[in-house]
């Protein structure tokens, strides 16, 4: 009988052993290293792939406004500190036939941060400046100076916007 | 069979009774005198283990506009033994910090997982004393189970090579 007694009581023992070793927390930590490579990158994005002047009286209309604007979208991943720059230059003077009307004679007000107004010309004028990478929103609104000295004509020219990072 | 044979039969068939009564008596004796118990445990503490089907993870250069990158290594395999009693396994991932490039940075909040497999959960990280639960158990077993990571994507980081530690924590009570 005392036998028994002791033998349960061994099991009990054991019991309660493996009981208070089984309650004790673990924990396992395992690290994960996580790498990203941001490159440098730019795009430029147009609303409008023309814009149209249409006739206007000089005497009335002077100069002439486009009702529509033409909106920029400027995007530049770079580093923290550099620059970005948005310039335009016109291809040459519009033509129509072999009359001309000089480029500079088309000029732009804008909106939007770091946009600036400015003056076309076949070199390239600054459009807009940024500091650092981001998404950089603006209009800019074209008229063109009417003159009665203006030879009849379907006038037209290109103008080549960049935006680059310095 | 004779009379003669008959009587000899029923006497070895008595003394065969009487005899294995005898050794039926002595094994039991024997079994009473000599009992004794032998003992097994067997100690089964709680236990964890966590294994990772790779321990890096690379988000390629990629057009902000096309968001979010998807990890190289995608889908990373998990496997997560846990022997516990009573309670609840835990596993929890906490990063170091954020996505940094010397002095920029990106927000850990960018780096988002979904997960398949019993117990896992998808989730945003997040750093600090803010550890994110990536999976849970209410019983002991080996689970398995897959995350797939993303960054959000933006044109606001600044250009470099980013990079955090993610550390992951699997406890049982």
């Amino acid at each position: 009988m005392r036998k028994v007694l002791f033998t349960v009581f061994v099991v009990a023992l054991a019991w309660c052993a493996g009981t208070t070793i089984a309650s004790a927390q673990a924990t396992t930590n395992q690290t994960l290293t996580i790498n990203a490579t941001v490159s440098a990158r730019v795009t430029l994005t147009l609303s409008v792939a023309a814009v149209t002047f249409g006739d206007a009286d000089p005497d009335v209309t002077n100069p002439i406004v486009l009702t529509d604007v033409l909106t920029i979208t400027a995007k530049a991943r770079v580093g923290a500190a550099q620059g970005v720059t948005l310039t335009a230059a016109a291809a040459g003077p519009l033509t129509s036939g072999s009359d001309t009307i000089p480029i500079g004679n088309v000029s732009w007000t804008c909106s939007g941060a770091g946009y600036v107004p400015g003056t076309m010309n076949t070199v390239a004028q600054a459009a807009g400046s940024w500091t650092g990478p981001g998404s950089y929103a603006g209009v800019h609104s074209f008229s063109l100076v009417n003159n009665w000295s203006y030879a009849p004509g379907n006038y037209s020219t290109t103008v080549l916007y960049t935006l680059s990072a310095a | 069979m004779s009379a003669r044979h008959r009587g000899r039969f029923r006497t070895v068939t008595r003394g065969g009774c009487l005899l294995a009564a005898v050794l039926l008596a002595v094994a039991a004796d024997t079994r009473a005198q000599n009992s004794s118990t032998v003992t097994a445990t067997f100690t089964i503490a709680a236990q964890t283990k966590l294994i990772f089907s790779a321990t890096t993870l690379t988000f390629p250069d990629a057009d902000p506009d096309t968001s979010p990158v998807a990890a190289t290594q995608n889908p990373i395999t998990v496997t997560a033994g846990a022997r516990f009693g009573a309670g609840q396994a835990v596993l929890t991932v906490v990063a170091s910090d954020h996505l940094r490039s010397g002095m920029d940075t990106m927000p850990i909040s960018a780096l988002k997982w979904t997960a398949s497999g019993p117990g896992f959960v998808g989730g945003t990280m997040s750093m600090s004393l803010a550890a994110q639960t990536v999976a849970t158990w209410n019983s002991s077993g080996r689970y398995i189970g897959s995350l797939t990571f993303t960054l959000d994507n933006s044109w606001n980081y600044a250009v470099g090579n980013y990079g955090t530690t993610l550390i992951y924590t699997l406890s049982v009570p």
